[in-house]
């Protein structure tokens, strides 16, 4: 078995990690609990974070909107102040953290590749100021404790939850029956429905109409945020019964009788056992592990397991793994940026992220470059991990990632910002090498692409080594 | 209110003109023709960009939003002082405007408008290619295609090879290419490697590193490059920030910044491009308008109709192209908004068609799954 096995299922092997005796095993042993959050900064709540969404949104909108609605200078600047104030620069900054250090020290790495797995899957894509408050929180309160749990509880927490729901939009959905509808002539909107059978459960090719999803929008109807005059949209997420549109629905030819909030647990169950359901996320999880063209041999046992399971995700997840392992040798997978930037922290013991001392925020100041550096980073790269621009999240597909500049930013990232994330004590030769055989099984090949700079210690003799060993085949993929 | 309908070919009469066009293209379409896409994103307001002059309404439900200098266009229209370029070309019958259209998208979210604009479809996220792209593809137009941008935007994709141009930070050395190239073999290498050959064939100006913040830079470049006649045929540029909900303003606001930004860019490529400029179309792209109503912060909400900025060489006369809806309450769309009478694809598919030497009948029904889109390119363009 080829080395790259601890790339392809997690993020490498560090400096001091003893190469694990049976790999397979190793991966098997990390999906059946849910590890600690080892970030030793701030960790706020999700309701925290809502809580300043909330202050920042009716801060600009109610106050800063009308008070300089003559002068946008004056309200450009007023609005920078209530940035820092609210933290609306600086959340997303300790989430890159949080996430980075805990993909790089977790001593279960492999659920934190699926954790990136599921977050992107139920994907919150760039609106409105989620990123910058909420969709890291939700990944870790809302994904991460539902990776031991089944599928279909993960659909329902997912899509009951607060981000989610603003995210696509349900809050503003009203049944044109319902008691709202009738007096206000409002309706429904369909998006979240619409997602939450195209993106997270059945996909298009359960061949659901447009029928389909304004019924599953009714059943949905009155699940939303309570709205007040001073929390405005980032109140909790409560079942309004005067939005729900009342009478039989029917979703995919099964009939929903009238059951008020009971209905969408009904409709998510069967959607979340729909065959259909199985194989597309069976499929996207070969897709994400194994190859982008995943094969049925590769899938079938997947599909399996989940019937025999009950769509247990610690069991799908072990069997996935199983196939990662079984055609690890014979099958080639492109990481996308900000795994290749995990991976390359691990395996270099690279300088980022900041620590949690340095990472501290008062509320007062705009944060430091430093405080910066890493959510700059992945931007640069292309890959800032909360602004996939659609709700169908980052591709994981190599044709997506492989443009002229999104490849140089790679050369520019590996050649020039990489040099200055070394630490003082690795910047030996000998040091590469060793990284590199931990990692790489043809580690004396790389190590000959960079032989002629071996007496280098400057930036720019690291920045020659680490710009052609990042780049390589080898090291873009597993 | 002197503004009247103007009537244009819809419908049915398209197909009278059709035996003529293959002829008038084929002399044409010797010459490199350019189209050059510039995304607004956020909602664009036609009636900031293009006004309406004649109508005392505009004033009156935007008492605070008043433009003052508006540029004269013609009697009915004017145009934000923001837009010098624009009106300059307009005197050499290098620019003109469609107004009141928009994407068939009535809804009012911004990502799936954008998604719509891009795809070209009528249902948000159920395409995953442009009509940029798929316009190319069917017109055999591969790796001509180039971004102003660092992910392929969605609207170029659907045809292989893009180039794009959103530099790093700093100066990147491609001579480190040298040195991974010839590891990158094997069948599954070959998209990288391709991807590669891109960068090491890109002409020295595009390996230099340039301020990605700076539009200027980036589009002096696109400038030289699209000049080249084996250089690339289509341009995509991004601009967002549309959205002005407060303190949107008149002639100094925040949506005259963002229009200020799409005059320089113009202003840039005109500059730059020099005699490919009589071969070249510019058109802008937005997901829709904004309320004609100003709202409790001096902005707008999000709308619907709205209108194209278009510049270039191959635009048949300076105009404004529209079947007036009028401002009349009735006349509204749901009573808020400037109506579309007018479907925009029907614009970008005839820009397509001259600039692609293709049928535009061809291309509706490959591009827009048979639309029905009426064929402009009699009206807007130099056939």
């Amino acid at each position: 078995m080829s080395l790259n096995f601890f790339r392809r299922v997690a993020f490498g092997l560090s400096p001091n990690d003893k190469k694990p005796d049976d790999p397979l095993a190793w991966a098997l042993n990390q999906v059946n609990t849910v590890p600690d959050l080892l970030w030793p900064g701030s960790i706020p709540s999700e309701k925290e974070t809502r809580k300043k969404y909330g202050e920042w949104v009716y801060g600009n909108r109610k106050v800063l909107r009308k008070k300089f609605k003559n002068d946008k200078d004056a309200y450009k600047k007023a609005k920078d102040e209530l940035r820092i104030k609210t933290g609306e620069r600086f959340f997303e900054l300790n989430e890159h953290a949080i996430r980075h250090y805990q993909t790089k020290y977790s001593s279960q790495p492999v659920f934190e590749r699926l954790w990136l797995f599921w977050g992107n899957h139920f994907a919150i894509s760039e609106k409105d100021s989620l990123a910058e408050f909420s969709t890291g929180p939700y990944q870790r309160e809302i994904i991460r404790p539902n990776m031991i749990k089944t599928f279909e509880d993960m659909v329902q927490a997912v899509t009951t939850s607060w981000c989610m729901i603003h995210h696509l939009d349900n809050s503003e959905s009203v049944g044109p029956n319902s008691k709202r509808g009738l007096n206000s002539r409002d309706t429904i909107n369909e998006n979240h429905a619409r997602e939450l059978l195209e993106l997270h459960t059945v996909s298009p090719s359960a061949g659901y109409t447009q029928e389909d999803v304004i019924q599953l929008a009714y059943i949905m109807t009155g699940w939303g945020h309570k709205w007040n005059n001073k929390e405005l949209e980032t109140g909790d997420i409560w079942f309004d019964q005067e939005k729900h549109q009342k009478g039989e629905k029917i979703v995919l030819g099964k009939a929903y009788k009238n059951d008020a909030k009971r209905e969408l647990a009904k409709v998510i169950h069967d959607l979340a056992t729909h065959p259909v359901c199985i194989n597309f996320v069976s499929t996207k999880l070969c897709r994400h592990f194994i190859t982008d063209e995943p094969t049925l041999e590769m899938i079938n046992p997947v599909i399996d397991v989940w019937k025999e399971s009950d769509g247990n995700l610690i069991e799908i997840h072990k069997e996935v793994l199983r196939q990662a392992f079984k055609y690890n040798d014979t099958t080639h997978k492109f990481h996308p940026p900000e795994v290749w930037l995990m991976q390359l922290s691990k395996i270099f013991d690279l300088n980022i992220p900041l620590s949690s001392d340095r990472m501290k925020y008062t509320f007062e100041l705009k944060p430091n470059k430093r405080q910066r550096q890493l959510s700059w980073i992945l931007r640069e790269i292309g890959h800032s991990p909360y602004r996939a621009k659609q709700p169908n999240g980052w591709s994981d597909l190599e044709v997506d990632w492989v443009s002229p500049e999104l490849l140089l930013r790679r050369l520019w990232f590996a050649s020039i910002e990489l040099p200055r994330l070394v630490q003082n004590v690795n910047y030996e030769h000998d040091f590469i090498l060793q990284c590199l055989k931990n990692n790489f099984d043809e580690h004396e090949k790389m190590a000959s692409l960079i032989h002629q700079f071996r007496f280098g210690t400057t930036d720019n003799d690291l920045g020659r080594k680490y710009g052609i060993i990042c780049n390589l085949p080898g090291v873009l993929k597993v | 209110m002197n503004c009247t309908r103007r009537n244009f070919l819809i419908g049915g009469s398209t197909t009278l003109f059709f035996s003529g066009f293959f002829a008038k293209i084929s002399s044409a379409s010797m010459q490199k023709k350019n189209l050059i896409i510039i995304s607004l994103r956020g909602g664009m307001d036609g009636l900031t960009a293009v006004p309406v002059i004649g109508d005392k309404r505009l004033k009156k439900l935007r008492n605070k939003l008043i433009l003052e200098n508006v540029l004269k266009l013609n009697s009915d229209f004017g145009l934000h002082p923001k837009l010098e370029i624009f009106h300059k070309l307009w005197q050499d019958n290098k620019a003109a405007f469609v107004h009141a259209t928009n994407i068939p998208y009535t809804g009012r979210s911004h990502f799936d408008g954008q998604n719509l604009m891009e795809t070209g479809a009528h249902i948000p996220y159920q395409e995953k290619t442009g009509w940029l792209g798929r316009g190319l593809m069917t017109s055999d137009i591969i790796g001509k295609g180039l971004a102003i941008s660092l992910p392929m935007p969605l609207l170029l994709r659907g045809v292989p090879q893009n180039n794009n141009f959103f530099p790093s930070p700093d100066f990147v050395q491609t001579k480190l290419i040298d040195s991974i190239y010839n590891e990158f073999s094997g069948e599954h290498n070959e998209l990288i490697k391709s991807t590669l050959d891109t960068i090491k064939q890109r002409p020295i100006s595009m390996q230099i590193a340039t301020d990605s913040d700076d539009r200027d830079k980036l589009a002096k470049e696109a400038a030289k490059q699209l000049k080249n006649p084996g250089g690339p045929r289509v341009a995509v540029f991004e601009l967002d920030g549309f959205d002005t909900h407060a303190a949107q303003g008149g002639v100094d606001g925040s949506h005259a910044d963002e229009l200020e930004e799409v005059n320089n860019i113009v202003t840039t490529l005109h500059e730059n491009l020099g005699n490919a400029f009589d071969n070249t179309l510019i058109l802008t792209l937005t997901e829709f308008g904004r309320t004609i109503k100003q709202n409790g912060g001096y902005g707008t909400e999000h709308g619907y109709g709205s209108a194209i900025l278009m510049a270039g060489g191959l635009l048949k006369k300076s105009q404004v192209y529209t079947d007036w809806p009028g401002l009349k309450k009735r006349d509204l769309f749901e009573g808020r908004d400037l109506n579309s009478t007018l479907d925009a694809r029907a614009v970008y598919n005839s820009a397509m068609s001259i600039c692609f030497n293709k049928d535009p009948d061809y291309l509706r029904r490959e591009v827009f799954w048979g639309d029905d889109l009426p064929n402009l390119t009699e009206d807007l363009f130099k056939i």
